[in-house]
């Protein structure tokens, strides 16, 4: 039922929702010696994986920011993970919307108002 | 008392026996009209649903810098979906009403 | 880079980042104020941030910049005033000490500049989220 859109968006939303996660343990861990920031990436699996005709190689990888650490050996850095998570709360905003879409298209195409 | 078989009853009314009928569709100006109608709100939809769906992949890998554009997009391939499927509605309806008028 | 699709989180986020790093060095300033060092070192010299600003991103149509980055810390005087303060443990024979050479009221004057345009810059995160929050909702539903 789901086309590769659909697809492509429900991996986006994953990867999204990944993203969110390590953003929230970023930030509870910014005074957390030691601790490094990590990263969510999935754009360019995802990308490569819808140029091939399907989503399911699809990878959600985490990596480190790679930010200078302070004294503590934590390289947290606050701004970019709140900043962060405003790009991801509006890209998860416009992947829900375009799914709402998707599927609203579907009902009208089915409804039958005759 | 004779009884004379009956005759030609139309004639005696002064009428002529029924031609063909007319073709059940539509007159052929309007036909044309409705039909093209019709195609075109059909080409539009895929062409527009087409381009709301390359938007939406784009905002899925992160390659979109503007969102309104693929707001704007969907917004225009629900419409003409809407649009469409009003059209084949009114189609339909129409030609069930001309199959409801059998004599 | 945290925001390909949304350049302006990312020239905005540099200015946090710059400023909050200006802080820094402000409270570092004012925390010394009264650091008192004897004459066979360098006094507490004033921190400074030297900004500048960064090219546009690769990609960019309209050739807009990066936003600010802090490119060096800079140290002020290293000489400070010499104080006669022959009490001091760190007095030499003659009983001066070194004292910072900064003032005070330049250092609020900055605090103040930096927490300006540090909220200047999350008003401008927040305006713009705003923005693309209401292109979301073009809908007609």
């Amino acid at each position: 039922m789901l086309d590769l859109t659909m697809q492509a968006i429900q991996a986006s939303l994953d990867g999204l929702a990944a993203r969110q996660r390590i953003t929230a343990q970023n930030l509870a861990n910014s005074e957390t010696p030691g601790y490094l920031a990590q990263t969510v990436s999935f754009e360019d699996s995802l990308s490569n994986a819808i140029g091939d005709g399907h989503v399911s190689g699809t990878e959600i990888a985490t990596g480190t920011t790679g930010d200078p650490v302070n004294i503590n050996g934590n390289n947290v850095s606050v701004d970019n993970e709140t900043l962060s998570m405003v790009d991801t709360g509006l890209r998860y905003q416009l992947a829900t919307e375009s799914m709402n879409n998707k599927f609203r298209i579907l009902h009208d195409s089915m409804r039958q108002d005759l | 008392m004779t009884i004379s078989p009956i005759g030609n009853i139309l004639g005696a009314a002064g009428l002529s026996p029924l031609q063909g009928t007319q073709s059940a569709t539509a007159p052929t100006g309007t036909e044309a009209t409705s039909g093209n109608t019709f195609t075109q709100a059909l080409e539009n939809v895929q062409a527009s649903q087409d381009n709301a769906d390359t938007l939406a992949k784009a905002a899925a890998t992160g390659n979109l810098t503007d969102i309104h554009a693929y707001t704007i997009a969907a917004t225009e391939a629900s419409l003409t979906t809407e649009l469409t499927v009003a059209v084949r509605d009114r189609a339909v309806e129409s030609f069930n009403e001309i199959m409801r008028m059998q004599v | 880079m945290t925001s390909p699709m949304f350049p302006v989180f990312d020239i905005a986020g540099s200015a946090l980042t710059t400023h909050r790093i200006w802080m820094n060095a402000i409270a570092d300033n004012i925390a010394n104020v009264n650091t008192v060092k004897s004459m066979d070192q360098p006094a507490y010299q004033e921190r400074f941030i030297i900004a500048q600003e960064l090219p546009s991103r690769s990609g960019d149509p309209v050739g807009v910049g990066g936003g600010v980055a802090p490119v060096a810390v800079e140290l002020g005087d290293a000489e400070g005033r010499v104080v006669y303060d022959p009490q001091n443990p760190l007095a030499d024979k003659n009983g001066l000490v070194r004292r910072p050479n900064m003032d005070l009221g330049d250092q609020m004057t900055n605090l103040i500049l930096a927490q300006r345009a540090y909220q200047l810059n999350l008003a401008v995160v927040d305006r713009a989220r705003e923005s693309y929050q209401q292109a979301l909702n073009i809908n007609g539903r």
